[in-house]
C-alpha cells in the first residue's frame, strides 16, 4: 500500500466509527441478490420471493419444517377434487391500516391467474405457479373458492408462493407501482429500498400474528430487519465475522470451519431441495447402451464427494427424488465398483474404454472435475467442458426440437415445494423441458400424467415410488445428491432456523 | 476548438451508437439462451403458459421487427421494461448509475493524487531504491486481481481491525434525501457531517481496490514522461539559471510531464467504469456493472441493450473530452 493511501485511511480512521441512532435490535441478513420488485406477482426469484415475504403474508405458508399450514386463511375445505374454499381470518390490516377482506385475495390471485391481468398485456410470470385454476370467487363475506379446470392435487403446496395484496393500493398506484412500494400484511413494512444494496423494514406494530401453527403468535420480536445485498460469498462471511450481519445464506462449504471456529458466530444447515445428477445423451453414441450408464454408475463414489467436496453435507440419492419429497422411498444402489464397472465398460464393447466429455456450468467445475477423475479411472475418460448457463440449457433442454449433442452434463433441478410434480415431470417426461438426457418411457410418462390429478395420497405416493424404481433401472441420469443449504448465524441471534424452500422468514427471529 | 469542430464530433455520434445497437441486438439475439425458460427455470409449465410469458415480454414477435421497434421507442427515450424489474429499464439504469459514477471518480481521485506524486519522486530518483520498489509495485497493481486484493483489505481493515465497513455505501443507519445521487455531495450539501463521514468510510476500499491498477499505470506514465521532460534543453536552461529545484520541477517540468498523464487518465477513466463489476461485486456497491452482468446472464435483453448504449456514449464522451483536454494542455496540438 502507497504511502498516501496509508494516509487517507488513516485521516478516515482517526474520526471515529460515526454511530447515528440506532435502532434497540436491527437484524441484518447478508444477502446473495436484491430483490428484482416488490410486486408478489411479478417475479420470478427466490430472492425476490425471500425479501417480499416479510412484507406480504399468504394464504397458507410452510413452517420450518415444510408443513402448509394457513396464515391469513383461517381453514382450508376441499369441496370437491377441483373445488377448494378458504375461509379468511377477520381483523388483518394491511400496513396502511385498511382492513383487508375476501375481495382482496381474489383480486391478488386474479391477478396472478388471469391472462394479462398485471396490465400492458403482461400476464404474472407467477402464473403456471398456480396450476390449472379456472376461477377465484368470493362465495360469502369471508370465504375464497378456488375452482380448478382439473383436479391438481399440489394446489396447497403451491399456494404458499402466492402473497395477498390490497385491491385499493394496486388499484391507485398500479403494477408500476407496486414493484416498488408496498402495502402487505407482513410482519414487516418498507421503510426504504436502497436498490442494489438494501432493504430496510421495520416491525409492523398491528400485525394480526401469523400463523397460529407457528408459535409464538404476535407482532415481531426484532424493531427492524435489514437485508442488505452483498453477492460475493467471501464477502458475506466477512460481514459475519465483522458482526456487520447476523444471518448469512449460501455459506460455502469451504468456509464452515471458519464461521464455526469464530466466537460469536456458528453455522446452521437445513435439507435442501435441489437434486444434482449427471444428465447422460441416450441419443449419444455411447450412452445409448444401458450397460454404458451402468458402469458409469458404479464408478462413482458418491460418498467420497459429497465427504471431500461438499463437506458432509449433502443427501445421496437413487432417483431424482430427495429424501424428504413427497413419495421417496428406498432404491436400489448403484454401489461404488470400479471392477464392476469396467468389466460393465467391456461388456459393452468398450475395453479399451470411451472419450467423453462433460457439460457444466463454472460454479461447479471443480465438482464435475472430482467426477470426471472417478469416471476416467474406469475407463470413462471424462474431459470437464465449462459453458455458461443459458447456453448450456438450450444446448441439452431441447424438448425434442433438435437432436442432442453432447455426452455428458453435470446439472441440478429445484424442487421448492419438495412435490415430484415439479421435478420428475419436467427431467423425466418425453421431451419435457428439462429431460436433458433425452429420456423417453412411455410408461414412466403414464405414471407421472396420472400422479399429477391422483388425489388418493397413498396411491400418489405410490405411483412416484413406480416411477422412481423404473428410472432408477433405466438409469438416464447418475441421480448423485441434494446438498444442504449452509447459513452462518450470529450466537446473538435466536428464535429463527433455516427453512428447506431456502426463504428466511424473520417474524420470530430475536437478537439478544 | 470551433464550434463547426464540436457540431462535427457530435454527428458522429450518431453511426456510432446505431452501429452499437445493432451490434448488441444481433449479439443478445445470436447468443444461445432463452430469456422465457430462464426465467421459468426449475418448474413444470404448459405450453400455453408458457406462450402467455413470452407474448409478455414481446418475444413472440420476429426479430426484426423487436429491432425496428427498440430503436424507434429508443429515439423517443424508451428503453422498454427489464423482464425481471418489470419497469422502464432507464429507471433501473438510474437508480444504479450514480453509483458507478461516483466511485469511478473517487478511484480516479485516488489513483491521481497517488500515483502523480510517486511517478514524478521515482523520476527525480532514477534507479534508487524507491524507484525500483515503485516500479515493482506497479506491476503489482497492474497484476493483482481485484477480487483479491479487495477480499485482502475487506479482512484486514473490516474483520482484523474493525475499523471499515465490509460492504455497501452508506450505513443504514445513515438516512439520506438523495439530491444528486452522488452521497459524498449530497450528504454536504445536506451538511449532515457524520452521514458523510460514513459514506466516506464505506467508499474508501471499493475506490482504492478499483483505482489500483490505474494509479500503477498513471505512475509508470508520469515517470516516464517525467523522465523525457527532465532531458529537455528548457529544463537545463531553468537549472542553469539558478532557480531552485523545486521550481523547476513543479513550475517548469511537471506542467508538461503531466500532459500524457492526463490523457491516459481521461481515457482510462472509461475502463474504470467497464471494471468496476468485480469490485461492485466484492463490496456489495449498489452500481450498474454488477446489475449488467447479471442481466446478460439472465438474457434481459432490454437492460443489456440500454447500459450497452449507455457504456458507449460514456465512452464516447470520455474520449471526446481527453481530445479537448489535450489541446488546453498541449497548445502546439490542434483538433
Amino acid at each position: 500500500m502507497t504511502n498516501l493511501q496509508r494516509l487517507l485511511l488513516a485521516s478516515a480512521m482517526a474520526i471515529g466509527p460515526v454511530a447515528p441512532a440506532a435502532y434497540a435490535a436491527d437484524l441484518v441478513v447478508g444477502f446473495t441478490l436484491d430483490a428484482d420488485t416488490l410486486d408478489p406477482a411479478n417475479h420470478r426469484k427466490r430472492e425476490t420471493e425471500t425479501v417480499i415475504r416479510n412484507l406480504y403474508d399468504g394464504l397458507l405458508t410452510r413452517d420450518p419444517n415444510m408443513v402448509v399450514v394457513p396464515e391469513i386463511a383461517e381453514s382450508m375445505t376441499q369441496v370437491s377434487p377441483t373445488v377448494y374454499d378458504f375461509k379468511i381470518r377477520a381483523g388483518i390490516k394491511f400496513h396502511d391500516g385498511t382492513m383487508m377482506t375476501a375481495e382482496d385475495v381474489k383480486f391478488s390471485l386474479d391477478r396472478v391467474v388471469v391472462e394479462g391481468a398485471m396490465g400492458n398485456g403482461q400476464t404474472s410470470p407467477r402464473q403456471s405457479l398456480m396450476g390449472p385454476v379456472a376461477s377465484v370467487e368470493v362465495v360469502d363475506g369471508d370465504t375464497v373458492r378456488i375452482t380448478l379446470k382439473e383436479p391438481w392435487p399440489i394446489l396447497p403446496a403451491m399456494l404458499p408462493n402466492q402473497q395477498i395484496v390490497s385491491k385499493a393500493f394496486v388499484e391507485r398506484v398500479g403494477s408500476e407501482g407496486l414493484a416498488t412500494e408496498e402495502n402487505g400484511t407482513g410482519p414487516f413494512r418498507l421503510v426504504e429500498w436502497r436498490k442494489g444494496e438494501s432493504i430496510i423494514m421495520e416491525r409492523f406494530p398491528e400485525y394480526y400474528g401469523g400463523a397460529t401453527d407457528i408459535a409464538p403468535v404476535g407482532p415481531a420480536c426484532v424493531d427492524r430487519v435489514i437485508f442488505k445485498i452483498i453477492p460475493e460469498s467471501a464477502s458475506r462471511v466477512a460481514a459475519l465475522l465483522a458482526g456487520d450481519v447476523h444471518i448469512i445464506n449460501e455459506l460455502p462449504a469451504f468456509s464452515i470451519a471458519q464461521v464455526n471456529a469464530n466466537s460469536g458466530t456458528h453455522v446452521m444447515t437445513v435439507n435442501g431441495t435441489r437434486s444434482f445428477f449427471v444428465a447422460m445423451n441416450l441419443e449419444g453414441e455411447y450412452f445409448d447402451d444401458p450397460l454404458v450408464r451402468q458402469a458409469a454408475a458404479h464408478a462413482i463414489d458418491k460418498n467420497l464427494l459429497i465427504d471431500k467436496i461438499l463437506g458432509g453435507n449433502a443427501a445421496p440419492i437413487n432417483g431424482i427424488l430427495s429424501p424428504d419429497a413427497f413419495g421417496a422411498s428406498d432404491l436400489p444402489v448403484y454401489g461404488y465398483d470400479p471392477e464392476m464397472a469396467k468389466k460393465l465398460l467391456a461388456d459393452a464393447g468398450f475395453p479399451n474404454g470411451i472419450d467423453v466429455v462433460m457439460d457444466t456450468e463454472g460454479a461447479f467445475k471443480d465438482t464435475a472435475e472430482a467426477i470426471a477423475s472417478l469416471l476416467t479411472k474406469v475407463g470413462i475418460r471424462t474431459t470437464v467442458a465449462v459453458g455458461e448457463s443459458a447456453q448450456l440449457t438450450s444446448k441439452w433442454r431441447l424438448q425434442g426440437k433438435a437432436p442432442k449433442t453432447g455426452d455428458m452434463y453435470f446439472s441440478s433441478w429445484g424442487n421448492g415445494s419438495l412435490d415430484p410434480f415439479d421435478i420428475f415431470t419436467p427431467t423425466h417426461r418425453t421431451n419435457d423441458r428439462g429431460n436433458s438426457a433425452g429420456y423417453s418411457n412411455p410408461a414412466v410418462d403414464a405414471l407421472l400424467d396420472a400422479a399429477a390429478t391422483e388425489l388418493d395420497v397413498a396411491k400418489r405416493a405410490g405411483m412416484y415410488r413406480e416411477a422412481e424404481l423404473m428410472i432408477n433401472a433405466d438409469l438416464p441420469y447418475l441421480y448423485l445428491w441434494v446438498p444442504q443449504d449452509i447459513y452462518g448465524v450470529s450466537d446473538r441471534l435466536s428464535g429463527w432456523k433455516p427453512s428447506a424452500d431456502s426463504r428466511i422468514n424473520l417474524h420470530d427471529a430475536c437478537l439478544n | 476548438m470551433s464550434l463547426g469542430k464540436l457540431i462535427e464530433r457530435l454527428l458522429q455520434l450518431v453511426p456510432v451508437l446505431l452501429g452499437v445497437s445493432l451490434i448488441v441486438f444481433v449479439m443478445m439475439a445470436l447468443t444461445p439462451g432463452d430469456p422465457v425458460q430462464i426465467m421459468i427455470g426449475d418448474q413444470n409449465i404448459t405450453p400455453e403458459q408458457e406462450e402467455a410469458l413470452r407474448r409478455g415480454l414481446g418475444l413472440d414477435r420476429p426479430i426484426v421487427e423487436r429491432f425496428f421497434v427498440f430503436i424507434g421507442n429508443a429515439l423517443q427515450g424508451d428503453f422498454g421494461q427489464s423482464f425481471y424489474h418489470r419497469r422502464p429499464v432507464a429507471d433501473v439504469i438510474a437508480e444504479r448509475l450514480p453509483a458507478t459514477i461516483e466511485l469511478s471518480l473517487v478511484a480516479l481521485i485516488v489513483a491521481l493524487v497517488t500515483a502523480i506524486p510517486l511517478g514524478v519522486l521515482a523520476a527525480i530518483r532514477k534507479n534508487s531504491i524507491f524507484d525500483k520498489l515503485a516500479t515493482v509495485g506497479s506491476l503489482l497493481g497492474v497484476s493483482l486481481p481485484g477480487f483479491w486484493f479487495g477480499i485482502l483489505l475487506i479482512m484486514l481493515f473490516a474483520v482484523q481491525w474493525n475499523i471499515l465497513p465490509v460492504s455497501g455505501r452508506i450505513g443504514y443507519s445513515s438516512e439520506i434525501e438523495t439530491i444528486t445521487g452522488f452521497l459524498l455531495i449530497d450528504t454536504l450539501l445536506r451538511g449532515n457531517l457524520p452521514a458523510f463521514w460514513d459514506a466516506v468510510k464505506h467508499i474508501l476500499l471499493p475506490a482504492i481496490t478499483l483505482g489500483l491498477p490505474m494509479t500503477a499505470i498513471l505512475m509508470r506514465v508520469t515517470r516516464t514522461s517525467m523522465l523525457e521532460v527532465l532531458r529537455q534543453d528548457y529544463v537545463t536552461f531553468a537549472d542553469a539559471k539558478g532557480l531552485s529545484r523545486a521550481r523547476v520541477l513543479f513550475r517548469h517540468a511537471l506542467k508538461n510531464a503531466l500532459i500524457p498523464t492526463v490523457s491516459v487518465a481521461a481515457i482510462e477513466t472509461g475502463s474504470l467504469l467497464g471494471g468496476n463489476m468485480i469490485v461492485e461485486t466484492v463490496f456489495g456497491w449498489p452500481g450498474l456493472g454488477r446489475l449488467v452482468v447479471e442481466s446478460i446472464f439472465l438474457r434481459n435483453y432490454p437492460l443489456v441493450q440500454a447500459a450497452v448504449l449507455l457504456y458507449a456514449v460514456i465512452y464516447v464522451g470520455l474520449n471526446f473530452f481527453a481530445d479537448i483536454l489535450y489541446t488546453v494542455l498541449n497548445p502546439r496540438v490542434k483538433l
